[in-house]
């Protein structure tokens, strides 16, 4: 057995946080985002452009179709752009204890998860995903309200071997 | 220990056949509700005389009724269920036949439940919840107290650990019994202000449905009369308007105190060295079990007017409870000491916290940048009003400034080495939430790009329930707590449940 000690912690010797030098996601990834962000306003403009011939084409409405059609495709560019922005800001790490992942441009979220308290381990890979070679690692932790982290954009290598690791500390606990 | 035998498969209790037709019938009302109104509005309409002693009306009716008792009493056949050393089973369907093993371990909450038509014919209803998915809730609809109680205490003894306390339990003496008055005050003193959103909410929402009915009835044509609209009289509006807002005030008032009472009713509480047993409900009785262990947070508020009368509530959030039964692990009408009392069972040594943190003064910043939006919105309304209305900008400013002062007053944290305590509140609610630290699933630090520029940002602790936010503090201290926090989490490696 351990001598039980109960000495005072001094915050400033504990780990930091912040001080951990943060790994970014596959570059490849944005090509992903863009491509969901495409199709589905694609789907949307496509949907109208069905509407729209149901419509006379002289009619008020034929005009409110054009102007949808526009603010569509804007409001696509301000999305990819907002993702452009955002996308050097997905960043993950893994220390001996826990996950951190990092996102978010106008709201920037660092989460980290103990070990300890992981539930269960997935990787998903989409269609896209992967032709290019990617992976999405989620973990999960018992957090209903939120808490759990699902770093996307994991290249396939590191993604599988991230997985073995947290698998491997998983059964080492039970 | 019990003289029921559940060993071999049994059925519930006769009763049932009547409990599974009266809730077959309630549901088939509920779900044709709308056909039957809109059925009985068109017959109204038609002036049309439809005999209802037609022998056709009532063969059909009583057609109806043996389909329903035939199916209730063959559910009622096909329904069994038993204990055996590890495993509740229960078998049940008419034409799908269906088998349900739970494990006892796996056994979450045993609730004993009891609505109107269970009181009535004095039988209670138990519910099991397994850990997880909400779907395969278990219920079992009529068994005598007795038998429920032995079961309940069964299945709950899965645990071989306790199961030597579980024999000599003995009942546990009531801690709480709130006595009809306090609830009755308690009932006063709710937010009124919920209620009329949900019954302001619910007119707007049947008003369009309504209008038509309404017109027909010609009350409005009365109504008229009576406030002489077409005179466009400035005054005989407002008192027109004025008389439907206390008529809604009024009667979110009468909504909130009767949902309080029903909710309520006969609350007791039973402390034991698990956890505590709440029971309440006028029409659905309820039995609640709640299990030290497995709380996460623990939420007290109160408001101005009860702070006053000296009453306050509990809420507890637990782990693995399915949504449905979440919002009731609270027991209201506590008094200051049975409050700490209760807390010291839970979290020990918690009052002696007394180190209060504040966020920063951007917390007030932001609210005020926030609610300028909607006074000018309001303002810009009022350009088409005559100019008296401008002076409702006092109350309504001083309203915000009142509200933003008293949150930020009332805001604030706590960090020691068990406990995180966040307090918070507006201009009449106050609340203080406590999480142990060893109940922390994650923990996260926001910082939207406003924080940013003033080197702020807000903390988020996950638990398995609801999660805590330290707002709007210094970077530099978000991060030392967010470090103590993964190192007390990680360095402990104790049990959230």
């Amino acid at each position: 057995m351990m001598p039980f000690t109960n000495n005072q912690i001094d915050i400033a010797m504990l780990p930091k946080v912040e001080d951990v030098i943060l790994e970014s996601i596959s570059p490849k990834y944005f090509r992903i985002l863009i491509f969901n962000t495409v199709i589905l306003y694609a789907l949307f403009i496509a949907s109208i452009t069905i509407l729209s011939t149901f419509v006379d084409s002289d009619s008020f409405l034929s005009h409110v179709f054009w102007y949808l059609t526009s603010i569509l495709i804007i409001s696509c560019l301000i999305q990819i752009f907002i993702y452009k922005l955002g996308f050097k800001k997905r960043k993950y790490a893994l220390r001996e204890q826990d996950i951190i992942y990092s996102h978010g441009f106008f709201n920037n979220e660092t989460t980290t998860l103990p070990f300890n308290r992981i539930q269960h381990i997935e990787i998903s890979r989409t269609f896209i995903e992967r032709k290019i070679g990617l992976s999405t690692l989620k973990i999960f932790s018992a957090g209903e309200s939120g808490g759990d982290i699902s770093i996307k954009g994991l290249p396939r290598s590191i993604a599988d071997a991230q997985y073995a690791f947290l698998t491997k500390i998983l059964n080492d606990r039970l | 220990m019990t003289a029921f035998n559940f060993e071999t498969p049994s059925r519930q209790s006769a009763k049932g056949i009547v409990v599974i037709l009266g809730v077959g019938i309630y549901k088939l009302v509920k779900a044709t509700i709308i056909l039957i109104v809109a059925f009985l509005f068109k017959y109204f309409q038609s002036k049309k005389s439809i005999d209802f002693t037609h022998p056709v009306v009532i063969a059909s009716f009583i057609g109806l009724l043996f389909i329903f008792l035939l199916l209730a009493i063959l559910r009622y056949r096909n329904f069994k269920f038993h204990v055996n050393e590890e495993y509740f089973i229960l078998k049940k369907g008419v034409i799908n036949k269906e088998e349900v093993s739970v494990a006892k371990g796996k056994i979450q909450n045993v609730y004993i439940k009891q609505n109107v038509l269970q009181q009535l014919i004095n039988v209670v209803s138990l519910a099991i919840e397994t850990a997880g998915d909400d779907k395969t809730e278990i219920e079992i609809t009529a068994l005598s107290r007795a038998k429920a109680n032995a079961l309940k205490e069964l299945l709950l003894s899965g645990d071989k650990s306790n199961f030597e306390d579980n024999k000599i339990e003995t009942v546990d003496p009531i801690f709480f019994k709130a006595s009809f008055k306090r609830i009755l005050l308690e009932g006063i003193s709710e937010n009124h202000l919920k209620s009329f959103v949900l019954v302001f909410g619910f007119i707007v929402g049947v008003y369009n449905d309504l209008k038509e009915f309404i017109e027909q009835l010609s009350i409005s044509k009365e109504f008229s009369s009576w406030f002489s609209l077409d005179s466009e009289s400035f005054i005989s509006l407002l008192v027109f308007n004025l008389s439907i807002v206390v008529l809604l005030l009024v009667l979110s008032f009468m909504l909130s105190l009767v949902r309080v009472l029903i909710q309520n009713f006969n609350l007791t509480v039973t402390r034991s060295e698990k956890g505590l047993e709440i029971s309440k409900g006028l029409f659905n009785k309820i039995n609640l079990g709640l299990i030290a262990s497995r709380i996460q947070t623990t939420t007290v508020s109160t408001n101005r007017l009860k702070g006053v009368m000296g009453l306050y509530q509990l809420a507890f959030t637990q782990a693995m409870v399915n949504k449905k039964q979440r919002k009731k692990f609270n027991i209201i009408g506590l008094s200051k000491a049975q409050i700490n009392e209760l807390l010291n069972q839970f979290y020990p040594e918690v009052l002696s916290n007394n180190t209060a943190n504040k966020p920063d003064m951007y917390f007030v910043y932001r609210v005020v940048f926030l609610s300028i939006i909607p006074i000018i919105l309001i303002n810009i309304g009022f350009v088409f009003l005559p100019k008296l209305f401008f002076f409702l900008n006092i109350p309504i400013l001083g309203f915000i400034g009142l509200s933003i002062y008293f949150a930020y007053k009332k805001k604030y944290y706590s960090i020691d080495d068990h406990y995180i305590i966040v307090g918070g509140g507006g201009l009449i609610d106050k609340t203080t939430s406590y999480l142990e630290t060893s109940k922390i699933q994650a923990v996260s630090i926001n910082q939207t790009i406003f924080q940013k520029r003033r080197g702020l940002a807000s903390v988020k602790v996950f638990s398995a329930s609801k999660s805590l936010v330290i707002p709007h503090i210094v970077m530099t201290s978000a991060q030392d707590i967010k470090n103590y926090l993964l190192y007390k989490v990680e360095s402990e490696d104790k049990d959230w449940m």
